[in-house]
C-alpha cells in the first residue's frame, strides 16, 4: 500500500514539513508501527493542481495566509484545493496559515477580505496573539500524543508550541450542510464556499463534529511572553488543535521543531484511514 | 511544569533558545514569498493584493535615496504606523547600521522585522548594532560567508544579499550569493580535508565565529533564511536569484519605480513561486510595460555603491 502525501509549496515553510514527514515515515517504517508491512510514502511539492490529483493527503504549511491563497488562486489551485478537502474529503492539515485557509471562518483578514478553502467549521482569529514581538514558544501538553501511539524518544514529555503571529480558532460552529451563512453576517468575517462531499466516505467524516485536540492555557502563554501578572485564578485556554473527521488544524508550528511526534501520528492516522476506505471498498464491491 | 526552556531545538535540530526559535521562525514563514519597499499606506496595498508575504516600510525607495544624495535615516514612525493600520502581511522597517535607538524605536511602534541597511547612511563605522538582546528580529545583509556569520553571531535572524540596491541590476546580488555559495563549499571541504585546524584557519581568515561555521558546513546552508536582494527589477531576475538557491526576494525599487506596478508586482510574486517552472515564467514576463530604469553596476565608482557600507 502506496500512501501519497503533498505538502503544498505556494509560500511558506514547507520543506520544514517535508523533511519532519520524511523522519517521521522512516521511524514508523523502522519501528514496524504499520500495521501492514507493504506499506511505503511518498512525498512531494505541490505547485500544480496536476500534482495534487496524485495525493492521498496534504498538509498546508505556515506561510502567509493572504499570499498562500491568492497564489493559489492566480495557479488556478484554489478550487481543486477545495475540491481536495470539502468534495473528496481526503486527510489534510493545516499549520498556522494552513489552519486559516482550512476554517470555514475567518476574521482579521486584510482589506476585501482572503480566500478560504474551508474544511473546517470553527471561526478563527487571524493575529489572534498580536504582532511578532508577541510571538513566543510554550511547552503544550497535548492528550493526543499520550500513549503508545507516538513511542518516539521524546514520548511523555511536553511538545514545543512555537507560536509566530498565529491564529487561534476563536469559535467552535455548528455543523451546517454548505455554507456557514450565520458567519457571513459578521463584520469583518470572511467563509469559504460549500462543497458537496462526494461519496459515502466523504460524506461521513464531513458529518463528523469539530474535536479540540488542543489548549493553550493562559498561565502558559503568560509565562512565555514573560508577562509580569500572572494569576491563578478563573484559568481561561485558547484552542490551538483542532480534528474534524480527517481535516486537522494547529495554530502552532510543528515543522519548527525537531520533534516528529505530530508527523508520526497523522502518518499513522493516514494509514488507518487508507486501510479503512480499503476495506470499505471491499465490502461495497 | 517548565514553561520557559532555555534550550530548544530547531528543523535542523540546532540547539536554539525559544526567543532565536521564533525570531528565525518568521523568516522562514516568509520562505518563497516577496517583500516588497513601499513608501505609503497605498502601495502598501498594492503589495498586499499582490501577494507579497511582508513590505518594508520606508520614506524613500533606495533608487530614490541614491538621486537625492544626503543622509538617509529611519522613516517617520507615523508613516510605518498608518501603513501597519491598513496591511495585515508582516511590516519591516529599516535602521542604520549601528543606530541602536532607532532599533528601539522601530521595536517599540511593534514592527515585525528591521532591516539594519546598507541603505540608509551607517551610523557607526566601528560596530552593527547588538542584535540578540531585541525582541524583534534582525535581517541583515552580507556579500559573503563571513560577513553573513558576523551578523549572526551579533543576532540577526535572517540574511540577504546586499546586491547593489536602487540600480535595477542583478549583477551585484548574482555575485554575492555566487560568492556564498562558494565559500560555504570551501569550508565543507576544508573540513573535510583538513578537520578542526583548517576549518579554524578559514573562520580566522574569514573573521567569522568557528562554531557558526562548523554548523553552516554540517548544515551545508546558513544557519538562518536567506534572501536575494538588491537590483532585482523583472520576473525573471526573481526566479534567477531563487534557482541559484535563495530562499525568496527582497523587491525595492524594481516595483514602484515601474510602469505598470500592480501588474510587476503579482508577476514577481508568482514567479517567485513556480522559480522552476519556464512556462508560468514566460507567461508571467509578458506585457509588463516599462521597468525601472536601470543603472549599469559596471559603470559606477566604488564611491557610489552601497553594499561597501558595513564589513
Amino acid at each position: 500500500m502506496n500512501i501519497t502525501v503533498g505538502v503544498l509549496a505556494l509560500q511558506g515553510a514547507f520543506r520544514e514539513h517535508l523533511h519532519l514527514l520524511q523522519r517521521a515515515s522512516e521511524y514508523i517504517l523502522k519501528n514496524r508501527l504499520n500495521a501492514r508491512l507493504d506499506t511505503t510514502f511518498v512525498f512531494h511539492e505541490i505547485r500544480t493542481a496536476e500534482k495534487l490529483s496524485l495525493c492521498d493527503a496534504l498538509i498546508i504549511p505556515g506561510g502567509e495566509s493572504t499570499t498562500i491563497s491568492l497564489v493559489a488562486a492566480r495557479s488556478n489551485l484554489l478550487e481543486p484545493l477545495r475540491d481536495f478537502v470539502k468534495l473528496q474529503r481526503k486527510p489534510t492539515w493545516g499549520t498556522c496559515a494552513g489552519l486559516i485557509l482550512l476554517a470555514e471562518s475567518a476574521n482579521r483578514t486584510k482589506q476585501g477580505g482572503q480566500e478560504l478553502i474551508g474544511g473546517l467549521d470553527v471561526r478563527v482569529n487571524r493575529n489572534h496573539f498580536g504582532r511578532q514581538v508577541e510571538s513566543f514558544v510554550a511547552e503544550l501538553d497535548l492528550p493526543f500524543l499520550h500513549g503508545t501511539s507516538s513511542g518516539t524518544d521524546a514520548a511523555g514529555s511536553a511538545f514545543q508550541g512555537i507560536f509566530i503571529r498565529a491564529p487561534v480558532v476563536e469559535r467552535i460552529l455548528p455543523h451546517v450542510e454548505g455554507e456557514q451563512k450565520g458567519e457571513e453576517q459578521r463584520q469583518d468575517t470572511v467563509i469559504a464556499p460549500s462543497r458537496q462531499a462526494k461519496g459515502v466516505e466523504a460524506r461521513r467524516a464531513l458529518s463528523k463534529d469539530v474535536e479540540v485536540l488542543g489548549l493553550l492555557p493562559d498561565r502558559i502563554k503568560k509565562a512565555a511572553l514573560k508577562a509580569s501578572s500572572v494569576d491563578g485564578e478563573a484559568e481561561s485556554a485558547d484552542i490551538i488543535a483542532v480534528r474534524q473527521g480527517n481535516v486537522f488544524g494547529t495554530s502552532f508550528h510543528p515543522e519548527l521543531t525537531g520533534d516528529i511526534r505530530i508527523h508520526v501520528w497523522w502518518l499513522r492516522q493516514l494509514m488507518q484511514h487508507a486501510e479503512e476506505l480499503e476495506n470499505s471498498s471491499l465490502t461495497d464491491g | 511544569m517548565a514553561v520557559h526552556p532555555q534550550k530548544s531545538s530547531n528543523s535542523d535540530g540546532v540547539a536554539t533558545t525559544p526567543d532565536f526559535t521564533v525570531k528565525a521562525g518568521l523568516a522562514q514563514m516568509l520562505k518563497g514569498g516577496v517583500i516588497m519597499d513601499v513608501v505609503n499606506a497605498e502601495q502598501a496595498r498594492i503589495a498586499e493584493e499582490s501577494g507579497a508575504c511582508a513590505v518594508m516600510a520606508l520614506e524613500r525607495v533606495p533608487a530614490d535615496i541614491r538621486r537625492d544624495g544626503g543622509v538617509a535615516r529611519m522613516s517617520d514612525p507615523s508613516m510605518i504606523k498608518e501603513i501597519q493600520a491598513t496591511v495585515t502581511i508582516p511590516v519591516m522597517a529599516k535602521a542604520r547600521i549601528g543606530h541602536f535607538v532607532e532599533c528601539q524605536i522601530l521595536q517599540a511602534i511593534g514592527v515585525d522585522y528591521i532591516d539594519e541597511s546598507e541603505v540608509l547612511t551607517p551610523a557607526d563605522e566601528m560596530y552593527h548594532v547588538d542584535k540578540s538582546p531585541f525582541r524583534v528580529p534582525f535581517v541583515c545583509g552580507c556579500r559573503n560567508l563571513g560577513e553573513a556569520l558576523r551578523r549572526i553571531s551579533e543576532g540577526a535572524a535572517m540574511i540577504r544579499t546586499k546586491g547593489e540596491a536602487g540600480t535595477g541590476d542583478v549583477i551585484e546580488a548574482v555575485k554575492h550569493m555566487r560568492t556564498l555559495m562558494w565559500e560555504i563549499s570551501r569550508a565543507k571541504s576544508a573540513y573535510e580535508c583538513g578537520g578542526d585546524a583548517a576549518l579554524r584557519a578559514m573562520a580566522r581568515e574569514i573573521g567569522c565565529d568557528l562554531a557558526l561555521l562548523k554548523q553552516t558546513v554540517e548544515l551545508g546552508k546558513l544557519p538562518v533564511v536567506n534572501f536575494a536582494a538588491g537590483g532585482i527589477a523583472t520576473p525573471a531576475d526573481a526566479a534567477l536569484m531563487m534557482q541559484l538557491g535563495c530562499d525568496g526576494v527582497f523587491v525595492g525599487s524594481g516595483i514602484f519605480k515601474s510602469g505598470d506596478a500592480a501588474k510587476r508586482a503579482k508577476a514577481i510574486v508568482r514567479a517567485t513561486t513556480h522559480y522552476q517552472d519556464p512556462q508560468v515564467l514566460a507567461e508571467v514576463s509578458q506585457g509588463l510595460g516599462e521597468a525601472m530604469v536601470g543603472i549599469n553596476c559596471g559603470s559606477m565608482a566604488p564611491s557610489e555603491k552601497m553594499a561597501g557600507r558595513g564589513w
